[in-house]
C-alpha cells in the first residue's frame, strides 16, 4: 500500500517571482551565508591543496600530498571508527527516540510544549559536566556498580568506564534531542482522520505503525538521521572522556592539526574537505530520496 | 477531538508513555547526579562523606576558579545570538515562503549546511577565515560563529509553521488597508510566534552549550562557560564548583522556562480564521 | 514579541546580577614582602601561557600592584604556542625547555635584562644555566618537574620500580599514563637503554614493538588530571607528572603508605617550564616586572600550593610546610636529580614521526 499524502493540507502561499525588493531584503542573509559559510569552506579547500611547511606554516604551492596523507591508513581507520560510532548512535537514537517523539506528538496540545521543554532542559547544562556525571555513574566504584552490588546482583563491578559501551551511552545521550525534535515535527503534522481511517479499516496498531505512521513521518526520520549521523562522525569529545583517549577518531586527528601538536594544516584541511564532500553527497542523496518519496 | 482507537492502540499508547518516562529518567539521571554532587562534601567527588553548602559559598564569594565571568559571557553571547538568529531566521523563512528565488535549492543547502556540518570542521574553517582576515576579537568571532549555526534552526522551525498558514490571512489584512510590512508584523508574526519562540529557545540552548566551535574562536576575555568548564575539568580535574555552576544554570533555565510558559499562556493569541 | 521582550529582560537582569557580583568582590591584596613593591607601570601585558597553570590570585595580585592589565591566552602544547605567536605579539611566553632551545635558535626571544629581575637570585643554582639556555640569557625558570610512577600499594602487592614492572599483561586495564607521544617514546627508549633524545627513525622502529605491547594495556591516556582517576580507583598504576603524584600523596597522607611513588629505574627526565619575552613584545618593562613578581617567595608559595612540582625557587621553598617539602613526588632525592637529563629540541620531522607512530599503534 503506497503511502498517500496524509499530512494536513499544505498551503502553498502566493509564491510570486522574486522582485528587486525581495532580493534586496534577502541580501543580508545572502551576505551572511557567503561570508560565513561559503568563504570559510573555500578557505578550507585552498589550504587542503597547499604544501605543509612546518608547524602551522604553509607554502602556497599547489599539491595533493595533503590528500594522500588524509587517505592514508591512520586517518582511514579513524574515519571508519567514527562512522561506526556515528552509525550505532544514529540507529540507537532512532529506536529510542521515535517512540518518545510519537508519544509527545500525539499528546494533548497543552502538554506537548511542556514535554518538549522537559526533553530540552538537560541540555542547558554544560555538555562536559553531563558527560562527567556519567563517569560518576558508570565507574568501577560508581553509582551503578554500587547499586547493583548492594542489591547483590553482581559480585565484581561491571567494567563500564572506560569502555565502548560508555561512549555509546554518552553519544546517544548527547544526540537524542536532535532525533526527537524533527520526528516530533513530523508526528505533529499527522492527520488524525487518516489514522482513524486506517483503524476503521481494521488495521491493528502494528500495521498502522508499519504501513502508515512510520512512512508518513519519514521526513522527520530522515531529518533526524542527518542531524545526528553527520555531526556524530565529527564528534570526539565524548569518546575522549569516556574511552580514556585510547582511540583516535577523525575529529581528534583534525583538531590535533589545528590546536594540538600536529600543526599540519593542509592535512587537517584535506580531511575536513573530504568529510564535507562526503556529507554533501549524503545530503544530496537524501533530498533526492525524500523528493521521490513525496512524489509517490 | 480525541482519536477513536481500537483497544490495542490504547495499550500501545500506555507503553509509549511508559517508554517516554524511562527515556526522561535516562536524560535526567546525570542531571540529578550533578545536582546531588554539588552538595557532596568530598572535594574529589569520591564517596559521599556528607552534605554541605560550602561549594556554593566558595563559588559565590570567592570564585577561585573564575567561573562567573565565563557564565556572564555565555549569557551575553547567547542573548545576542538568539536575537539576531531569530530575526534572520524569521525574515529569511518568510521571504523564501513569499517569493520564488532563483538558485533556491542551493540556497536551501547553504542554509542547512551549518546545522549538520560536524562542529570540528566548522571550527577549523572559522579559524582559517578569521586568522586570514585578521579578526582577533574573540567576542566578534564567537558571536558570528554561533549565529551561523543557530539561525538555520529558527528558519526551519518558522518554515514548518508557515506551511500551515492560511494564505487568505495576508490578503485579508491587506484588503483592510494595511501595507505589506505592517500586515506582516501585526498578523503573520503573532501566528509564527510559537515557532519563533521554539527556534529561539533552540538557539539559546545551542549557543549556551557549545564547546567545539567556540574552542576555535574564543579569546580570554570572551571565554564562554562550556569552554572554561571543559578546560578546568580536563586540566584540573574534578571540582565541586563545576557541579554548583551547572546546578545554578539548571535553576535559571527552569525558572526561565516556567516564566516563558506562563507569559506565553497569558498573551496567547489565536490566529483569526 | 512581548514574550521575547520579557525573556530578554529576565536574561539581562540575571546578567547584571552576575556581572555586578564580580565587580564587588575584590580579593584582598597581598602586601609585597621580601622585595620592593612593583612599580606602577600601567599598560597592557599579554601573556601566552599553559592552560590552567598560573593561579588566578597571582595574576590579580600583580595587576593590583602594578596597575598593568593582564590579558591571558592559553595553550595546551608548545606547538600550539608557537602557532599562536605567529598571529599576535605577546609579552610573555611560558615554553618548555626544548621549545626554548628552538626559539633561541630561531631568534624569537629577546634577552632578559637582569637588572630588572633582582629576584632571580631566589632561583636555586642547579636550575640555572641549563643546557637549553646557558647563562639564562633568555629565560627565567617557573616550575620544574619529573615524570614518575605512582601506584596503589593496597591493590598492587608487588613493588614497582620501573616501566618494565608497570607494563605487565596482568595490569591490563589498570594503567593511566601521559597522553604525550614524546614521553611514551622516551620511556621506551630508556627501557632499551638508548638516549631518550635520540629519536631517529631507526630508533623509532626499534621501540615500536615495545610500544605495541605497552599501549593496549593502558586504560587511560591523560596528561591533564590523572589524579582523579587514580584516587577514584578507575586506575591503580599511573605514569604521571610529579605534581599530580604529589597531590595524590598529599591527599592520602604518605604516612598511610597506600600510595607509593617512584622514579623509573630505567631513567627519568627533568622538565622545566620558564618565562621568556618574545622579540615582538610591546611591553617588555611590564614583562620583566611580572617575572620578578612571580619570583617572590610568597607568590611562589601560592603557585606551589596549586601545582606542587619541583619548585626551583629557594626562598619560596623556605615558606613551604614540612609535608610539602617532604613530598617525594615533588622533590626527588638529590642524587636522582643530578642524574636527570632534559628533553632537547629535535627536528620537526621527528616530532611528527613520533605522533604518527603513536597514532598508528593506538588505532
Amino acid at each position: 500500500m503506497t503511502p498517500i499524502a496524509g499530512t494536513k493540507p499544505e498551503s502553498k502561499g502566493p509564491r510570486r517571482r522574486a522582485t528587486r525588493a525581495a532580493w534586496l531584503l534577502l541580501t543580508p542573509l545572502l551576505v551572511w551565508l557567503l561570508l560565513f559559510v561559503v568563504i570559510p569552506s573555500v578557505a578550507l579547500a585552498f589550504y587542503s591543496v597547499a604544501t605543509y611547511a612546518g608547524l602551522g606554516e604553509v607554502t602556497w604551492t599547489p599539491s595533493f600530498e595533503a590528500y594522500q596523507k588524509a587517505w592514508d591508513s591512520v586517518p582511514r581507520v579513524a574515519l571508519w571508527r567514527s562512522v561506526y560510532l556515528a552509525l550505532g548512535t544514529t540507529v540507537l537514537c532512532v529506536i529510542i527516540g521515535y517512540p518518545v517523539a510519537y508519544f509527545i506528538g500525539r499528546a494533548p496540545e497543552r502538554w506537548r510544549n511542556l514535554m518538549l521543554m522537559l526533553v530540552m532542559i538537560p541540555f542547558w547544562t554544560s555538555f562536559i559536566i553531563r558527560i562527567y556525571a556519567w563517569i560518576i555513574i558508570l565507574r568501577n566504584e560508581g553509582l551503578l556498580n554500587g547499586m547493583l552490588q548492594s542489591m547483590n546482583l553482581i559480585s565484581d563491578p561491571l567494567s563500564l568506564f572506560p569502555s565502548q559501551t560508555a561512549v555509546f551511552i554518552g553519544m546517544v545521550y548527547s544526540f537524542l534531542p536532535f532525533m526527537i525534535l524533527p520526528i516530533y515535527g513530523s508526528v505533529e503534522k499527522l492527520d488524525n482522520a487518516l489514522i482513524e481511517a486506517a483503524f476503521d479499516l481494521g488495521a491493528g496498531p502494528v500495521r498502522a505503525f508499519q504501513r502508515i505512521i512510520v512512512p508518513l513521518t519519514q521526513p522527520g526520520i530522515v531529518a533526524g538521521i542527518l542531524l545526528v549521523f553527520i555531526p556524530a562522525v565529527g564528534t570526539y569529545a565524548v569518546s575522549d572522556v569516556l574511552s580514556g583517549r585510547r582511540v583516535e577518531l577523525i575529529g581528534n586527528l583534525i583538531e590535533t592539526q589545528f590546536r594540538g601538536k600536529g600543526g599540519n594544516w593542509p592535512y587537517g584541511a584535506a580531511m575536513g574537505i573530504s568529510l564535507l564532500v562526503m556529507f554533501v553527497i549524503a545530503f544530496w542523496l537524501s533530498s533526492i530520496f525524500a523528493k521521490s518519496q513525496q512524489e509517490q | 477531538m480525541a482519536l477513536r482507537m481500537p483497544q490495542g492502540m490504547r495499550l500501545v499508547n500506555w507503553l509509549l508513555g511508559g517508554w517516554s518516562i524511562v527515556v526522561l529518567l535516562f536524560l535526567y539521571l546525570p542531571i540529578v547526579v550533578l545536582i546531588v554532587y554539588s552538595f557532596n562534601a568530598s572535594p574529589r567527588g569520591i564517596g559521599f562523606p556528607g552534605v554541605t553548602l560550602e561549594w556554593y559559598r566558595a563559588l559565590i564569594q570567592e570564585d577561585e576558579l573564575e567561573l562567573l565571568v565565563p557564565l556572564r559571557n555565555s549569557l551575553i553571547i547567547a542573548v545576542i545570538v538568539t536575537f539576531v538568529s531569530s530575526l534572520m531566521g524569521t525574515i529569511g523563512a518568510w521571504l523564501l515562503y513569499q517569493y520564488r528565488y532563483r538558485f533556491e535549492r542551493s540556497l536551501s543547502t547553504l542554509i542547512l549546511t551549518p546545522m549538520i556540518v560536524p562542529e570540528v570542521i566548522m571550527g577549523i574553517s572559522f579559524l582559517l577565515l578569521f586568522s586570514n582576515l585578521g579578526v582577533d576579537n574573540g567576542w566578534v568571532r564567537t558571536i558570528i560563529a554561533h549565529i551561523t549555526f543557530c539561525f538555520p534552526f529558527v528558519l526551519v522551525a518558522v518554515q514548518a509553521r508557515l506551511s500551515g498558514l492560511d494564505p487568505s490571512l495576508m490578503e485579508a489584512a491587506m484588503d483592510l488597508g494595511a501595507r505589506p510590512h505592517v500586515a506582516f508584523i501585526k498578523v503573520i508574526v503573532p501566528y509564527l510566534l510559537p515557532a519563533i519562540v521554539s527556534g529561539a529557545l533552540m538557539s539559546f540552548t545551542l549557543s549556551m552549550d557549545e564547546v567545539v566551535v567556540t574552542w576555535f574562536t574564543y579569546d580570554d576575555s570572551s571565554q564562554t562557560l562550556p569552554v572554561k568548564l571543559f578546560g578546568i575539568a580536563s586540566r584540573r580535574g574534578y571540582r565541586p564548583e563545576l557541579n554548583v555552576v551547572s546546578t545554578l544554570l539548571i535553576l535559571f533555565t527552569v525558572v526561565m522556562v516556567i516564566l516563558t510558559h506562563w507569559i506565553g499562556r497569558a498573551t496567547a493569541t489565536k490566529p483569526q480564521n | 514579541m512581548r514574550i521575547f521582550r520579557m525573556t530578554l529582560c529576565i536574561a539581562m537582569a540575571m546578567l547584571l546580577a552576575v556581572g555586578c557580583k564580580k565587580e564587588t568582590d575584590t580579593p584582598a591584596t597581598p602586601a609585597g614582602t621580601g622585595a620592593a613593591a612593583t612599580p606602577k607601570i600601567g599598560g597592557e601585558l599579554k601573556i601566552l601561557v599553559w592552560s590552567e597553570y598560573i593561579p588566578n590570585s597571582v595574576i590579580e595580585g600583580f595587576e593590583k600592584e602594578s596597575g598593568v592589565k593582564v590579558r591571558k591566552k592559553e595553550y595546551g602544547s608548545n606547538e600550539e604556542m608557537l602557532n599562536l605567536l605567529k598571529g599576535e605579539s605577546y609579552d610573555i611566553v611560558q615554553p618548555s625547555e626544548y621549545a626554548i632551545e628552538y626559539m633561541i635558535a630561531k631568534d624569537m626571544l629577546q634577552p632578559i635584562d637582569p637588572a630588572k629581575i633582582p629576584l632571580m637570585s631566589n632561583v636555586l643554582p642547579n636550575f640555572l644555566s641549563m643546557s637549553f639556555d646557558p647563562g639564562n640569557k633568555y629565560s627565567v625558570p617557573y616550575m620544574a618537574g619529573t615524570v614518575g610512577i605512582i601506584y596503589n600499594s593496597e591493590k598492587i602487592k608487588e613493588p614497582i620500580t620501573g616501566f618494565k614492572d608497570v607494563f605487565q599483561a596482568k595490569y591490563k586495564g589498570r594503567l593511566i599514563v601521559l597522553n604525550d607521544s614524546r614521553e611514551l617514546v622516551s620511556w621506551a627508549l630508556s627501557t632499551l637503554g638508548k638516549d631518550m633524545n635520540d629519536t631517529t627513525p631507526a630508533n623509532l622502529a626499534a621501540v615500536k614493538p615495545l610500544l605495541e605491547a605497552w599501549i593496549p594495556l593502558v586504560a587511560f591516556f591523560d596528561s591533564d588530571s590523572p589524579k582523579d582517576k587514580l584516587l577514584a580507583g578507575d586506575a591503580d598504576i599511573g605514569i604521571v607528572w610529579g605534581g599530580e603524584g604529589a597531590l595524590i600523596l598529599a591527599e592520602e597522607g604518605e604516612a598511610e603508605g597506600k600510595w607509593k611513588w617512584t622514579l623509573p629505574s630505567e631513567g627519568a627526565h627533568l622538565f622545566i617550564d620558564s618565562f621568556a619575552v618574545p622579540k615582538a613584545s610591546k611591553n617588555a618593562a611590564a614583562a620583566h616586572a611580572f617575572i620578578n613578581y612571580i619570583l617572590r617567595p610568597e607568590v611562589n608559595v601560592k603557585i606551589h600550593d596549586d601545582f606542587p612540582y619541583l619548585n626551583p625557587n629557594g626562598e619560596g621553598r623556605k615558606l613551604l610546610t614540612p609535608e610539602q617539602i617532604g613530598n617525594v613526588a615533588s622533590f626527588p632525592p638529590d642524587d636522582a636529580l643530578k642524574a636527570m637529563k632534559v628533553f632537547r629540541n629535535i627536528p620537526d620531522e621527528q616530532t611528527a614521526a613520533m605522533e604518527e607512530l603513536i597514532s598508528e599503534i593506538k588505532k
